[in-house]
């Protein structure tokens, strides 16, 4: 099952650092993490969107540059969800 | 004072002479203030007969026309010298409340030459301007000079050197407001040199603006971004810059064990999320700053401003290191003694690997937290192996033989990322005026956070592009001086409208954009004339022959060579890197030569 890593105020809304949740896609997966947290829902999408500034980064490569949310998944693959953060 | 207050105040500690005339205000039209104005200043002080530790040499700290001005924001300022880590143009750049009491005494612009006979310490109060003697300073650290001196944020404040700048150290910084710091390059080692340990100010005089209805309608437009904006409204305030630990660390872009990876095992236990759960009292802001990005932490042996994100990835991946109390406390003793923490943090991870190399004979090790507060006192006091180390990492491993240890660019340490996993970066540090510097454009916007959109982090055609305008617009936020984390929340064209409703001068984000190309030209010309060539725009051999050897960046070297023609190019700079005489005419700097 692929392994989702919060980070920032994610990990409050998740009650964890890291879960395993089960997808195929990257959709699918955060359809079904949604499914079981509204709180990180709101956080993650606005309009079935992701936010502006959220990146979902799939083994260390950012899913905008490889097939966006449709970009598919593997059973061990590690999905990091960014909310929008700065710095330098 | 409507913008720029017009006036210099010129200090000669060879002769104890204080004199202030006129600021060329065609001058600073065209370079605007803080960096700019610093270099450009700098290119008729100091030629290249000039040792950066003489007293030939000078300090320029330079304001900008929006300081003071309450402008969002507008409390930053600069010094500029010639750097004696890296020989180059340097200018390092601060926030807190300094630049702005300073601005508020009636000048822009400080210039400090020459050499006291022994130490001293300048103060600048309404109707007195002085020298006093220092002696009885001269030894103290930074927090123990701040306190004696009565620094009080909003009416009378500090900047001093600690120990580190006293002994010369060539990584020492200038500290301002107690933590603040002008740190990299080792400004604070040329003001050691000329025996100046503390300047003073206190000012009595209040900005104007010539057009209150417009300074008003884009303060209020700024601040209404600057809210709606999650990275300035949460993600700087709630986390800090350290945040940027774990997202450095998952794309495998985390320098770990001098830059021997790119992925850290214990990130998480240094990470910004890890901070905030176990170390942070709160945060906080410089004068007139809507963001608040400043972590205050306590441990059990004190309390202070930090780690911010470079601090605690070079003593911490860089170092092996990932006790984050040891790391903290690292952060609290370089701001004590006045040391720049990611040089420092970079040349302690240089000698660690010599030693685990056994090139040097020591203690060091990668992971030994323990040792860093010892080996940090011993750099600012020059003492046993930190007299070596003092030197910066690139004099150090040349002294043992091992120069390609040294992860630096024109001997200024690298900061926190392995361009092997962002080749823009690479880019950006090679071409970097003062050595490899992150603050001169960083690429982590548009290469990892997608700001303003995303690029493809392992591609190289097209990134010069990139890489150029971003250096531009760091350029101009220097100039200014404000901060680059509201340029995160709005562009140049808001800083051209405060300007003019400011000052009374018609600016557009053009026209600043083109002063920032401006202010990155001459800072080019001068590094040539001090006799750096396109060989200097390299880096080292580690990131260019050794593919990083695992995570998801693994396989990559930092392709440099493409992306300099096209940076080349794009900079109109001619095949050996030198800006062409119709680029240096098209921005005005046909004397520059």
């Amino acid at each position: 099952m692929p392994l989702i890593k919060f980070f920032g105020n994610l990990r409050q809304l998740a009650q964890a650092s890291r879960l395993p949740v089960k997808g195929s896609s990257v959709r699918s997966l955060l359809d079904e993490l949604c499914r079981q947290n509204q709180a990180l829902s709101d956080a993650i999408f606005i309009d079935g969107q992701l936010r502006q500034h959220v990146r979902v980064v799939v083994n260390g490569h950012d899913v905008a540059l490889e097939q966006g949310l449709d970009t598919p998944l593997e059973e061990n693959d590690q999905v990091a969800i960014f909310p929008p953060l700065g710095g330098g | 004072m409507e913008g720029w207050a017009g006036k210099v105040l010129d200090v000669n500690l060879s002769d104890g002479s204080i004199t202030s005339y006129p600021l060329d205000m065609e001058l600073a039209h065209q370079f605007i203030g803080g960096r700019g104005l610093g270099a450009r200043m700098l290119w008729d002080l100091v030629g290249p007969e000039v040792e950066p530790l003489s007293p030939e040499n000078v300090l320029i700290f330079a304001t900008g026309p929006l300081t003071a001005s309450g402008a969002q924001t507008s409390n930053r300022f600069t010094v500029s010298t010639k750097s004696p880590l890296t020989g180059t143009v340097l200018d390092a750049n601060s926030g807190g409340w300094w630049g702005m009491q300073f601005k508020r005494t009636g000048f822009d612009v400080l210039i400090v030459r020459g050499k006291s006979a022994a130490p001293v310490m300048l103060e600048i109060k309404p109707g007195s301007i002085t020298l006093k003697d220092a002696a009885n300073l001269w030894g103290k650290t930074v927090s123990e000079t701040t306190e004696a001196l009565g620094q009080n944020n909003n009416r009378r404040n500090v900047l001093c050197i600690g120990p580190a700048g006293e002994n010369q150290v060539r990584l020492a910084s200038i500290m301002n407001d107690g933590e603040r710091a002008l740190a990299r390059g080792g400004p604070g080692a040329v003001m050691g040199s000329k025996n100046l340990k503390a300047i003073v100010v206190e000012g009595d005089q209040k900005m104007t603006v010539v057009d209150q209805e417009l300074f008003k309608f884009v303060m209020y437009e700024m601040t209404k971004r600057i809210k709606a904006s999650p990275l300035t409204s949460q993600a700087l305030p709630e986390f800090g810059t350290v945040i940027m630990v774990n997202v450095v660390n998952e794309i495998g872009a985390l320098p770990t064990r001098n830059f021997r990876t790119g992925q850290f095992e214990g990130a998480d236990l240094i990470s910004g999320e890890h901070l905030a759960e176990t170390l942070m009292v709160k945060n906080q802001a410089c004068w007139a700053c809507p963001i608040s990005c400043t972590r205050i932490t306590r441990t059990e042996n004190g309390e202070g401003e930090g780690p911010e994100y470079e601090t605690t990835w070079a003593f911490g991946a860089e170092c092996g290191i990932d006790d984050l109390v040891a790391i903290t406390e690292a952060n609290y003793l370089c701001n004590d003694l006045g040391l720049d923490t990611i040089s420092t943090g970079v040349t302690i991870g240089c000698a660690m690997e010599l030693s685990e190399l056994g090139i040097i004979n020591s203690e060091l090790r990668f992971g030994r937290g323990e040792l860093l507060k010892d080996v940090i006192t011993d750099i600012a006091y020059r003492r046993g192996l930190g007299s070596e180390l003092a030197e910066g990492s690139y004099r150090f491993a040349e002294m043992h033989g091992a120069p390609e240890y040294s992860m630096s660019v024109k001997k200024m340490e690298f900061p926190a990322y392995d361009p092997r996993g962002m080749q823009g970066q690479g880019l950006l540090f090679a071409t970097s005026n003062r050595g490899a510097c992150h603050m001169r454009g960083n690429m982590l916007g548009p290469e990892v956070l997608g700001l303003p959109r995303l690029v493809d982090r392992f591609a190289t055609q097209g990134k010069a592009g990139v890489v150029v305008t971003h250096q531009n617009s760091a350029a101009v936020v220097d100039s200014l001086v404000v901060c680059k984390f509201v340029n995160m929340a709005v562009a140049e064209e808001f800083f051209a409208r405060l300007l003019t409703a400011v000052s009374g001068v018609t600016y557009t984000g053009d026209d600043l954009m083109e002063a920032g190309e401006r202010v990155y030209n001459l800072e080019r010309m001068y590094n040539l004339r001090e006799g750096f060539t396109r060989a200097d725009d390299t880096l080292p051999r580690r990131l260019l022959e050794e593919p990083m050897p695992a995570g998801p960046s693994a396989g990559w070297v930092v392709k440099l060579e493409p992306m300099l023609k096209e940076y080349y190019q794009f900079r109109g700079w001619d095949k050996n890197g030198v800006p062409t005489p119709v680029t240096l005419k098209k921005l005005g700097l046909e004397a520059i030569r």
